[in-house]
């Protein structure tokens, strides 16, 4: 039979963390790594979200195990300091976007790598069976960036996430309009849902029709599309038709671009555009769209110009750059930073690797916001492991660059409101 | 007509004897190994050489080549996991309302799809399923994108819900893929049979030796449709979830189909063999080299396919010396 | 609903149904003559919209004026295809048809592995050729330019693939696939109108590739967006015939555009199969189809 568990690991991912050194690797001979997995799209249309992640865990391994003296929790390195200055070892696995591999994945990596612990997994599908794995083999699965609200009411007792979910940043939206109406006297009258009907744009756009209502906000379109379609200029033609205040989109990236081409070219120019992340903050459709992204919001988790509040960020910002193309820290990856920094902060005061020691400091955790990356107030888990701490923020594209606009006390720039203009 | 029926009946006591011996030396393989992803790769392996089995009866003996079966394994697998989180009716039962509602699925495809021929039929069973996957995508009774997560409760022979023990599904799916084995040995002998090779040869010539061809494909796509649906129940049950893109997907088409045509089509011993080499070298290819994200995992399995479908155009088996029945002797007889 | 939407639909939809069927020519041509459907066909789009955009960024050439180009190198492609794989796939003695299927089935995985390997996985798009992001206006009704030259050029490559059917070669073209086996007798080389027949309905794509990189992004896996609506279109015009692939690709054009605005876009897919069982249960061969 062939031998899987001794095989030398394949891809450059790793290698940033296998390479030291020579006294960074006697040290880590004397502690033993702590080798977590990490579960991710690496082939298929979401393939390049998996490559950011891998990028981005390396890149949070690298902090902990190296000597780059990052202002936050972990950040001075050289290990974890409880654990005899032990290295964290990433072991990557591709979910191909399918929950049966994922499961197949998952176990593989709890069975024959002997993770710790397993960080995922973007897409909700694949979170929901991977986590049903590592609950049932009793290790924790911290969920980096799966937004969907049902995942943590699983009744899972080893499902951890510090990331907000749909329902909290739906609703960051709606306090949004409810501000920025008071603010500048020109309130939200009506808005237009356009959501792939995947998971998360159908549960996505539920929850915001669910609250506009409650805000007595006008739904005046609310459109489904079959996501990575060859065209959307109707969809666009509806907008256009139903013309509301403020345009919600959730979509992935191939759509969103489309959807803002074909807006374009319908000669239609939404008054505001508030995206739910996703596809909108792809650095990949600022390049497809140009101009035409220009003054487009989203919801985001992370605000890359709180450098104030959070001195980590202009470090692991330029780490990321250079290893990623240059490309600057998103929602996604400044998730996924913070998700294994959470693991490996629990690990630390564990003191331990052992499963349940690990669990018990996981439902302990309390770190200031100040001390991550992110714009939160902390992270602290609720009993169905949900972060009650991390409040999402509102950003606008302004000249080529994210701005906070809201909350208005974190802001770093006005926002540019055209509603009611 | 002069092959001797003793040939036949000596052969055919053959391979139940030749089947027996592998059921058995595959119900002791999990034992001596220890490690859980191994086993769990023989729980796929086993899965999937049902599946095509299921699928080689209307594509390899009837030579209906279909590139829908994922409807029926969705099908099966969304009715069983509805029956079991909504209505509390065991697996075990629902299987049979699988069964039930896969063999109808099958008849209401194979009604206008059985009147195309040749790629026409490729294509329209293609449609066929992803009309039926766009449909499950908005359909909110079957929780639509969402999709139906099987929480786990307690380990249970009658929920066939099993924490984390692998050989519980190593039996299940053994069982699964045996049977499946025994339907395909029996119709092979049966009058139905004979029909479906003769359909498959010559439609002209089928006709004219009174076989009744669309009834007789439409058996073949009963049976098939069964079979598949019941693998479908039993990946539910076993991955634990399950959402239109996983269980409807066209690519599922194409995996059911794999290991048939890797193996042997029209073959008995065809869709095992062919599982037996696709699904671990796909599985591990993922674990060896789907990590590095960089495509060469899709290279390499996509060559696979390529190489042998080049290099073994008749499957696998014939490297054991068995013979397409649905191809060669037919035309030995005639 | 204002008759100024509709008509604006309609005619988004019908250049877009124009793309399909010039992807959906390239098929249904090599299907005709050698009587193979290539699996691969919409990873053959993928190639093209990537040299397309290789090209650009390197040189900054125009997609409209990559047009012979990435024709001639797709040509190149399809060649390189039938001599390699499809001539030996239909050289086995077993199974012919299924081999075929799972020879291209293979080879698309296969290509769109390599794409992310050679490109990344990240999307790509052209911004800034001199069609992007510019509209015609004709009273209330707005066209992207992009996709009006693209359905523009859609129509030519359409009447050169006629004219081609003229030619001598055309003629060698339709001999061969009247009686395969019979043309080596009159001294025509099988083999050879084969792969011509490969180059070209592989450039046919390569020309749609070009004028949808100018609009539409690109990855990997965007052949996919693509090629289900291709086998559909040709199914629904009939294999072979180059006719059919046109009026069946406008006939999807409009349908998924008329389905999206009258019941649901998240059903426009299913307003084109529906059109296409319903025509198959009438017309089994699709509508110009040889019995």
């Amino acid at each position: 039979m062939v031998d899987i568990g001794r095989r030398s690991l394949l891809g450059g991912a790793t290698a940033g963390v296998a390479a030291g050194t020579l006294a960074a690797r006697a040290r880590a001979a004397a502690a033993p790594d702590i080798v977590i997995g990490a579960v991710y799209p690496l082939t298929g249309n979401a393939a390049p979200i998996g490559h950011d992640a891998q990028i981005a865990l390396a890149l949070e391994a690298d902090i902990i195990n190296g000597h780059y003296d990052v202002p936050m929790l972990l950040g001075q390195g050289g290990g974890l300091p409880a654990l005899g200055g032990a290295k964290i070892k990433l072991v990557f696995a591709d979910s191909q976007n399918s929950p049966q591999i994922a499961r197949t994945e998952a176990e593989r990596l709890i069975t024959e790598e002997h993770v710790v612990a397993i960080i995922g997994s973007y897409t909700s599908a694949t979170a929901v069976t991977i986590s049903q794995i590592c609950n049932r083999y009793e290790i924790p699965y911290i969920s980096a960036e799966n937004s969907a609200p049902s995942l943590s009411q699983q009744g899972l007792s080893w499902f951890f996430r510090p990331s907000p979910t749909d329902f909290d940043f739906s609703k960051s939206m709606f306090d949004f309009f409810a501000a920025i109406g008071k603010k500048t006297g020109r309130p939200v009258r009506s808005v237009a849902i356009i959501h792939e009907n995947s998971v998360f744009g159908t549960g996505s756009a539920e929850i915001q029709a669910a609250l506009a209502k409650k805000a007595g906000i006008k739904v005046l379109a609310d459109i489904s599309y079959q996501a990575s379609t060859p065209s959307l200029a109707v969809e666009a033609e509806r907008l256009k038709a139903a013309n509301a205040d403020v345009v919600m989109p959730s979509s992935y990236t191939s759509d969103a671009i489309l959807l803002v081409r074909a807006m374009h070219d319908a000669g239609y120019a939404p008054k505001a555009i508030l995206a739910q992340d996703a596809g909108f903050i792809d650095p990949a459709f600022f390049k497809a769209v140009g101009p035409l992204g220009e003054g487009v919001m989203s919801r985001s988790s992370f605000a890359i110009d709180a450098v104030e509040a959070r001195p980590a960020i202009p470090k692991v910002n330029a780490m990321f750059q250079a290893r990623d193309a240059g490309k600057n820290l998103n929602d996604l990856t400044a998730r996924e930073v913070t998700a294994l920094q959470v693991l490996a902060d629990a690990i630390n005061r564990a003191g331990t690797t052992r499963n349940t020691a690990l669990q018990a400091a996981l439902r302990a955790t309390n770190i200031p916001g100040n001390q991550t990356i992110m714009p939160w107030v902390g992270i602290k888990f609720d009993a169905t492991g949900q972060n009650t701490e991390g409040n999402p923020v509102i950003q606008q594209y302004q000249n080529g660059v994210w701005h906070t606009i809201f909350p208005f006390d974190v802001a770093t720039a006005p926002a540019v409101w055209k509603v009611g203009t | 007509m002069t092959v001797r029926p003793n040939a036949i009946t000596m052969r055919r006591r053959r391979e139940l004897i030749g089947g027996a011996v592998l059921l058995v030396l595959l119900a002791l393989l999990p034992l001596p190994i220890a490690n859980a992803y191994l086993r769990g790769l023989i729980v796929l392996t086993l899965l999937y050489a049902g599946l095509s089995q299921g699928w080689n009866i209307l594509g390899g003996y009837c030579g209906q080549i279909s590139l829908g079966h994922a409807l029926y394994f969705g099908i099966g697998a969304y009715a069983s996991a509805i029956l079991f989180t909504r209505y509390g009716i065991p697996p075990p039962l629902g299987m049979f309302a699988s069964a039930a509602l896969g063999a109808l699925a099958a008849l209401l495809v194979g009604w206008p799809c059985f009147r195309l021929s040749g790629h026409y039929y490729a294509i329209a069973t293609l449609v066929m399923g992803m009309m039926v996957l766009l449909l499950a995508q908005n359909w909110g009774f079957v929780n639509a994108a969402m999709g139906i997560t099987i929480p786990f409760r307690k380990q249970s022979w009658v929920d066939l819900e099993f924490r984390i023990a692998v050989l519980p599904f190593h039996y299940l799916m053994l069982a699964y893929a045996a049977i499946a084995w025994a339907i395909a040995w029996v119709v092979e002998g049966s009058r139905w049979g004979f029909s479906w090779r003769a359909v498959k040869d010559d439609v002209a010539a089928a006709e004219s030796l009174a076989v009744r061809v669309f009834p007789s494909k439409m058996a073949a796509a009963a049976i098939s449709g069964a079979i598949t649906a019941v693998g479908g129940a039993l990946y539910a049950q076993y991955v634990g979830f399950i959402d239109p893109d996983s269980g409807l997907g066209l690519s599922l088409s194409v995996l059911i189909a794999l290991p048939a045509v890797v193996g042997g089509v029209g073959t008995l011993w065809g869709p095992i063999v062919g599982a037996a080499v696709l699904i671990p070298v796909q599985q591990l290819s993922v674990a060896w080299l789907g990590g590095s994200g960089n495509g060469v995992d899709l290279m390499f399995y996509g060559a696979l396919i390529m190489a042998l479908a080049l290099a073994r155009p008749q499957g696998l088996v014939s490297l054991f010396g068995a013979r397409s029945r649905a191809g060669g002797e037919v035309a030995d007889r005639a | 609903m204002s008759t100024a939407i509709v008509v604006q639909v309609a005619l988004g939809g019908l250049l877009m149904g124009l793309v399909y069927a010039l992807v959906a020519a390239g098929l249904s041509l090599i299907f005709g003559l050698m009587d193979v459907v290539n699996f691969a066909h919409g990873e053959l789009l993928m190639l093209a919209m990537y040299a397309t955009f290789v090209i650009h960024e390197n040189s900054g050439l125009d997609p409209l004026l990559q047009l012979p180009l990435v024709a001639a190198l797709l040509f190149g492609i399809g060649v390189a295809i039938y001599r390699g794989l499809i001539a030996r796939a239909l050289g086995v003695r077993f199974n012919t048809g299924m081999v075929q299927i799972f020879v291209t089935f293979g080879l698309s995985i296969f290509l769109v592995g390599a794409a992310q390997l050679a490109f990344g996985a990240d999307f790509r798009s052209i911004s800034n050729g001199l069609l992007a992001n510019r509209t015609v206006a004709m009273g209330a009704i707005v066209l992207p330019l992009s996709q009006v030259a693209a359905g523009l050029v859609c129509l030519i490559a359409f009447a050169a693939l006629a004219l081609i059917s003229r030619t001598e070669f055309g003629r060698a073209l339709e001999a061969t696939r009247e009686d395969r086996d019979a043309v080596a007798l009159i001294g025509i080389d099988r083999d050879r109108v084969f792969s011509i027949g490969w180059g070209i309905g592989a450039a046919t794509v390569g020309i749609a590739g070009v004028m949808l990189a100018s609009f539409y992004y690109i990855s990997p896996t965007v052949g996919g967006n693509f090629a289900l609506i291709a086998y559909v279109t040709v199914a629904l015009g009939g294999f072979g015939s180059l006719l059919g692939a046109l009026v069946a690709g406008i006939l999807v054009g409009l349908v998924e555009a008329m389905t999206a605005l009258f019941i649901d876009p998240s059903l426009k897919q299913i307003g084109i199969f529906a059109i296409y069982v319903l025509v198959l249960m009438i017309r089994p061969r699709g509508l110009f189809g040889r019995l």
